[in-house]
């Protein structure tokens, strides 16, 4: 099923109708390759200049990538240990917290729909 | 201007001044002239102390005008501005006066020269701000409000012991440089403390931001915290303790910003992460790492400003500020999908956006001064700020799955301050100049070398690959709608439930025991009753002839003892 992507477009903004198509499958795959493509080059480009580090661990190539690649990949799985721990149902603290409050509270436009615009 | 002691006397009186103007639109063009008005009190001025009072024999300076107040100052005022300007379309009375009251008092505490100035000042930022909390009007803000209060003001209550105990200790009231050790310099330490929220004194921050109001979280983001930074700068400067502080705050967020739903509360974490790099600057103490400091609080107040205008705008045209029910959003708000885009890219100190002319002069004081291990966790801290600040924000934001919000864009004043700031953010970071030439200390630093942009690039890239990897084979996790216990759970239910369990456990004993009591008594006088009752034996009518025959028995018996 597609929806009516055209009438849909008219009615946004002009960078909205120059990015709409971002994330469609085939193009989250190029920007994929894209980046990928952009991690290779840096990663080329630490054999083309001198590096001026403090500490002696720097001095691998790459170095930086694989940590950054690494470090990240170990934040999200901690997280989602934690997630095991720390998760509870949103009313918890009920009635003394804002968590299952309508947030239009906080002073939202009057059109605004809030939560579950769909549901 | 005439020299009035201190800027904080200018918001004062616009805060008194501003019920009273009735045109809305004149309103809201004499709150925007008041940071300016500020601004213009210590502009031109030479360092030096004004506002000098004695008071008591002890010496009152209002405004103290340095290196290091003055960046403060001209930072405060800046945000005051951009977020009433992005309080443009608010017609709340007592938002707009509290606004003006918080940052008089956030700008007036960083120019206190002496420690009661300060505590007058500290007491004010806690109880103006708090209106912004309470100005939603629900219960729940009510409760989170009051739990700010009491956290904030205890925060106040202890600084003031310490006061009391340096002014005896040493005999002056002067704001200088302290060294830890005394029982006066710890309390003053922990006042501090509880207001930069260090690790288990923080989630007041976590509570209370995204229980503010829209505009009001905008504004809160920017006084307090950033108020504490100055002071432990100013006090503190070279404690080795606070650099572990500092490590343990931009590490233990990233974990909470990874898994929570409400994006404010993402933001909020990511704060208090951003305010660990400032601490650990401050405890290097080094002129590298103090400009670090301030250079990063100077960012930081401008990026975190603008993610949470983004996120603001976001919750002002849709109504809520939850990834679970966000997404999609850059087909009807691209400008302000740029804007937080900006703020992500600063935040996460991206070569050419004003994280990563700051954020570099702490990175590099930590390793020059030789701490490796302190250096290694900045970095793995700056991938997790890459996580939730740099792509979680955004993505779940304006990208992910569609949620189906069809909105407007932003309204025109809120995407003037978002751009405003955004430009700030961009300024900043091509022109690091700008920032270095008004910082405290005189450091010859290049941001922008090959290797520092090469390294910076190559972290950020491989973390947003991991990202992506992770988003394709679906190991990403979700949002979902859920609250996530942090220390706060020790007194919101904790603490509660032993209460609870104590007053239920004298209760009970209480009553057991009374029952128990009441049973013997009742027993015993059912005892007394039956033996002396109109029916008992001792309350009987005996005949004359038995009594006599008793008598008898028991003179016998006597008569046998004796001769026995």
């Amino acid at each position: 099923m597609t929806p009516p992507v055209s009438e849909d477009r008219k009615d946004m903004p002009l960078i909205a109708r120059l990015l709409s198509g971002v994330d469609k499958p085939r193009n989250v795959t190029r920007i994929f390759y894209v980046l990928i493509a952009f991690c290779v080059a840096l990663g080329l480009a630490d054999f083309l200049y001198h590096k001026h580090s403090y500490f002696e661990v720097e001095d691998y190539p790459l170095v930086y990538g694989i940590f950054g690649f690494v470090v990240y990949g170990a934040v999200i799985f901690i997280a989602k240990g934690l997630r095991l721990i720390v998760r509870r149902p949103e009313d918890y603290y009920e009635p003394l917290a804002t968590d299952t409050e309508d947030e239009r509270a906080a002073g939202s436009d009057a059109d605004a729909t809030g939560g579950r615009p769909n549901a | 201007m005439p020299e009035l002691g201190t800027p904080a006397l200018v918001y004062a009186i616009a805060a008194l001044i501003v019920p009273f103007i009735r045109h809305n639109t004149l309103r809201q063009v004499f709150l925007l002239a008041v940071p300016v008005f500020g601004l213009l009190v210590f502009w031109q001025l030479p360092y030096g102390t004004y506002g000098n009072i004695n008071l008591m024999n002890m010496h009152v300076g209002l405004m103290r005008l340095d290196a290091l107040s003055y960046v403060f100052g001209l930072i405060f005022s800046l945000a005051a501005f951009l977020s009433l300007l992005y309080a443009w379309h608010v017609r709340d009375t007592i938002q707009q006066v509290a606004t003006l009251l918080y940052a008089g008092a956030g700008i007036g505490a960083v120019f206190a020269a002496d420690l009661v100035t300060l505590f007058v000042f500290w007491e004010g930022t806690a109880i103006a701000s708090v209106f912004l909390i309470w100005a939603r009007r629900t219960e729940g803000a009510y409760a989170t409000g009051m739990r700010y209060l009491i956290i904030q003001v205890g925060s106040g209550v202890i600084l003031l012991a310490g006061i009391i105990l340096y002014y005896r200790e040493t005999g002056t009231i002067a704001f200088s440089q302290m060294e830890l050790g005394s029982p006066a310099t710890w309390a003053i330490f922990l006042a501090f403390g509880i207001k930069c929220a260090f690790p288990l004194l923080h989630n007041w921050l976590q509570d209370a931001y995204p229980a503010a109001t829209i505009t009001g979280t905008v504004t809160l983001s920017a006084f307090t915290t950033k108020l504490a930074v100055y002071a432990l700068a100013r006090g503190f400067p070279g404690t080795e303790l606070l650099i572990y502080i500092g490590v343990t705050m931009t590490l233990f967020p990233v974990f909470f910003a990874a898994i929570e739903n409400n994006l404010r509360r993402v933001l909020a974490y990511s704060l208090n992460n951003q305010l660990g790099f400032m601490v650990v600057g401050v405890g290097i103490g080094t002129p590298l790492a103090l400009n670090g400091t301030v250079a990063h609080a100077f960012c930081h107040i401008l990026y975190k400003a603008l993610l949470f205008m983004s996120v603001g705008a976001v919750m002002y045209r849709t109504g809520t500020s939850k990834a679970s029910e966000l997404g999609g959003l850059y087909k009807s708000m691209p400008l302000t999908m740029i804007f937080c885009i900006v703020g992500a890219m600063s935040i996460s100190a991206f070569p050419l956006f004003s994280g990563f002319i700051s954020k570099s002069l702490i990175l590099s004081a930590s390793a020059d001064t030789g701490y490796f291990f302190v250096w290694l966790a900045l970095v793995v801290a700056s991938v997790g700020v890459l996580e939730h600040s740099g792509i979680k924000i955004p993505y779940f934001t304006f990208f992910a799955h569609d949620a189906g919000h069809r909105v407007k864009e932003a309204p025109f004043h809120m995407l003037l301050a978002m751009g405003i700031t955004a430009a700030l953010c961009v300024g900043l970071g091509v022109f690091p100049s700008l920032l270095y030439g008004i910082l405290p200390y005189e450091v010859e630093y290049t941001p922008y070398t090959t290797t520092h942009v090469v390294t910076q690039l190559q972290l950020l890239l491989f973390a947003g690959l991991a990202f992506a990897v992770l988003m394709r084979t679906g190991l990403y996790p979700a949002e979902f709608r859920s609250v996530n216990l942090d220390f706060d759970w020790v007194y919101r239910r904790m603490l509660p439930a032993i209460v609870g369990g104590i007053r239920h456990a004298v209760t009970s004993t209480w009553r057991f025991a009374a029952r128990v009591t009441l049973h013997r008594v009742d027993r015993m006088m059912i005892g007394i009753y039956r033996a002396h009752g109109p029916q008992g034996p001792l309350a009987r009518t005996w005949p004359t002839g038995s009594m006599v025959l008793w008598i008898a028995v028991l003179l016998g018996m006597t008569l046998v003892l004796t001769y026995i």
